[in-house]
């Protein structure tokens, strides 16, 4: 059965706001290494997860402006496995007093690292996520996840039971999630696919933006509508890129990070919600809503700030409509008027909610959720590029699974 | 007809009753005797209100067509023949079940379509069993 790495989140406690920071990104170079494993030249080496997290610290190391010895925690999360932290550390030439496995996706990674530095563990955490599932041949489906046969009942309910419960019916994969949400809304709203197209061709204009991006090609009506299937009525183009690569986020007390190479981002507030019931029905036919909207009010009020106050998204789009699915529940745009509000320029700067501005999980890169909150620090900072949203001060971040959603609020800290 | 050759289910405790039931020819699910919380898939303890005795209520086997997918992706690596339909099912008596169209396809689907229960012959690497798929009604 998958081990999808849960760990005890912290409470959205008001407590915990603004304790920490962000002070340093560090990132391996998407698009680069998505090339050479097509490629495959003469003297390649499959990369592994030891050779992209070093590349992803020394890197986030350099931008914070810290000296290795100011680092004195290493938390590491790895969703198919890597070396424990202790060893990480050494290896990164990091004393570390607090080293610890910290889940995968960044859902409560963060906040775990947060809650650890206001209880004292450590002043300064290098928080690294690596993933090098595609050199590994994964495939996102079919017995991925559990291989059927005899459930073991005092664990089998800790993997959400539809990844693995339709294999008679041949029904697995995150795609196909999306893909059943998409189906009912289609009937509900009488939408198309040609109206879907506009989710995957904004983020792709995103990601075209990024030097880094895995896809930087423009993508037109002509190509997405003849573009394979996966999950009918999901295209090939719905459905995320993947990749290897890795992510480092150095995150600091707050009241030592004022002083650094860069304007500290705050890490303001946090929610977390999960399906109790009816998973199906809460998914299809309320789009996770109920999650999304208490999630997001936890974050919005452990952050003291209002809805209205967030000028930037970044949202977990493993597939184009599950942006959509955010988008609508967290509040954004009202059920029914997602594929509208992105067709007509709203989720891009100049629209009410620039979204997934660096080309999110479609286009940049599929970091699970933790190149969001890279992308989130550098629209805080002002170093978006392109798609910098003006005058940005706050922030969400969203990962959203498919029974669960985990927002994330980021403020731009004082100097 | 040979039975159709399927991905394995999930068995054990409780997942035995269900597929046991389905061999009968009758598409049962569990209902807690605590709250009459009705659930699919298979749990081993309320998700309601967290009791752990079932009784398993039997169904219609009259519904409609909620959602679909179509699996163009072979996930399941040949076991079954892509392209292949799947669709969710709203019981008449509330829950939603995942099955496949059983005479009809993608292209016939339209919102609410009243389908009916209908089992064919299959095999997993437990064996062969009866499969629960619907029916276009009438």
């Amino acid at each position: 059965m998958a081990d999808y790495g849960a760990i005890t989140m912290p409470p959205s406690d008001p407590a915990l706001s603004r304790k920490t920071a962000i002070v340093g990104i560090g990132e391996t170079d998407y698009g680069a290494d998505y090339q050479a494993e097509r490629a495959r030249p003469e003297g390649w080496v499959p990369p592994t997860e030891e050779t992209l997290l070093t590349t992803a610290f020394e890197r986030a190391l350099a931008d914070s402006g810290l000296r290795r010895e100011d680092i004195d925690g290493i938390t590491t999360s790895f969703t198919y496995g890597g070396p424990p932290a202790d060893e990480v550390a050494k290896m990164l030439g990091v004393k570390a007093r607090f080293a610890q496995a910290n889940g995968n996706i960044m859902a409560g990674p963060l906040p775990v690292a947060c809650a650890a530095i206001a209880e004292g563990k450590a002043d300064t955490i290098a928080m690294l996520f690596a993933v090098a599932s595609r050199s590994a041949g994964r495939l996102f489906g079919g017995m991925t996840h559990s291989t059927g046969g005899v459930a073991d009942p005092d664990t089998e309910d800790r993997t959400p039971s539809s990844y693995y419960y339709y294999h008679p019916w041949g029904w697995s994969s995150q795609a196909a999630h999306w893909a059943l949400i998409f189906g009912h809304y289609q009937w509900k709203y009488g939408v198309g696919e040609e109206d879907l197209f506009h989710v995957a061709r904004q983020v792709r204009e995103h990601a075209m933006a990024q030097p880094q991006a895995v896809m930087r090609k423009e993508l037109t009506l002509e190509a997405y509508m003849g573009s394979r299937y996966i999950t009918r009525p999901l295209h090939l183009f719905d459905i995320c890129v993947v990749n290897d690569g890795a992510v480092c986020l150095i995150v600091r007390r707050a009241d030592m990070a004022r002083d650094l190479a860069h304007v500290p981002v705050d890490v303001a507030g946090w929610g977390h919600s999960k399906v109790k019931k009816n998973k199906m029905h809460v998914m299809v036919r309320e789009q996770l809503r109920p999650q999304l909207q208490e999630a997001s009010a936890q974050a919005l009020a452990m952050a003291g700030v209002s809805l209205a106050e967030v000028q930037h998204f970044e949202g977990y789009d493993a597939s184009s409509f599950h942006l959509i699915n955010q988008v609508e529940g967290i509040g954004f745009t009202e059920p029914g008027t997602g594929l509208a509000f992105c067709r007509d320029g709203q989720m891009t700067v100049g629209g009410r909610i620039p979204t997934n501005t660096s080309g999110g999980n479609l286009s940049q890169a599929y970091m699970q959720g933790w190149s969001q909150v890279a992308e989130a620090v550098r629209q805080l900072r002002g170093e978006a590029g392109r798609y910098q949203v003006p005058g940005a001060q706050v922030s969400m971040t969203n990962l959203a699974q498919t029974d669960q959603t985990h927002p994330i609020v980021f403020v731009r800290g004082d100097r | 007809m040979a039975a159709e050759k399927r991905p394995d289910r999930t068995l054990g405790r409780h997942h035995d009753t269900f597929w046991d039931y389905c061999g009968k020819g009758e598409l049962r699910l569990q209902k807690c005797e605590s709250c009459d919380h009705v659930h699919w898939p298979v749990v081993q303890k309320c998700e309601n209100c967290g009791e752990k005795g079932f009784a398993w209520d039997r169904m219609s086997g009259r519904g409609k067509v909620v959602s679909w997918t179509t699996f163009e992706r072979d996930y399941y690596r040949g076991l079954m023949p892509v392209p292949y339909d799947t669709i969710l099912v709203e019981l008449a008596e509330g829950p939603l079940f995942m099955s496949n169209p059983q005479g009809f396809g993608w292209q016939d689907l339209s919102a609410d379509m009243p389908v009916t229960l209908s089992f064919i012959e299959a095999e997993d690497s437990a064996g062969p069993f009866k499969l629960p798929v619907f029916e276009r009604e009438g």
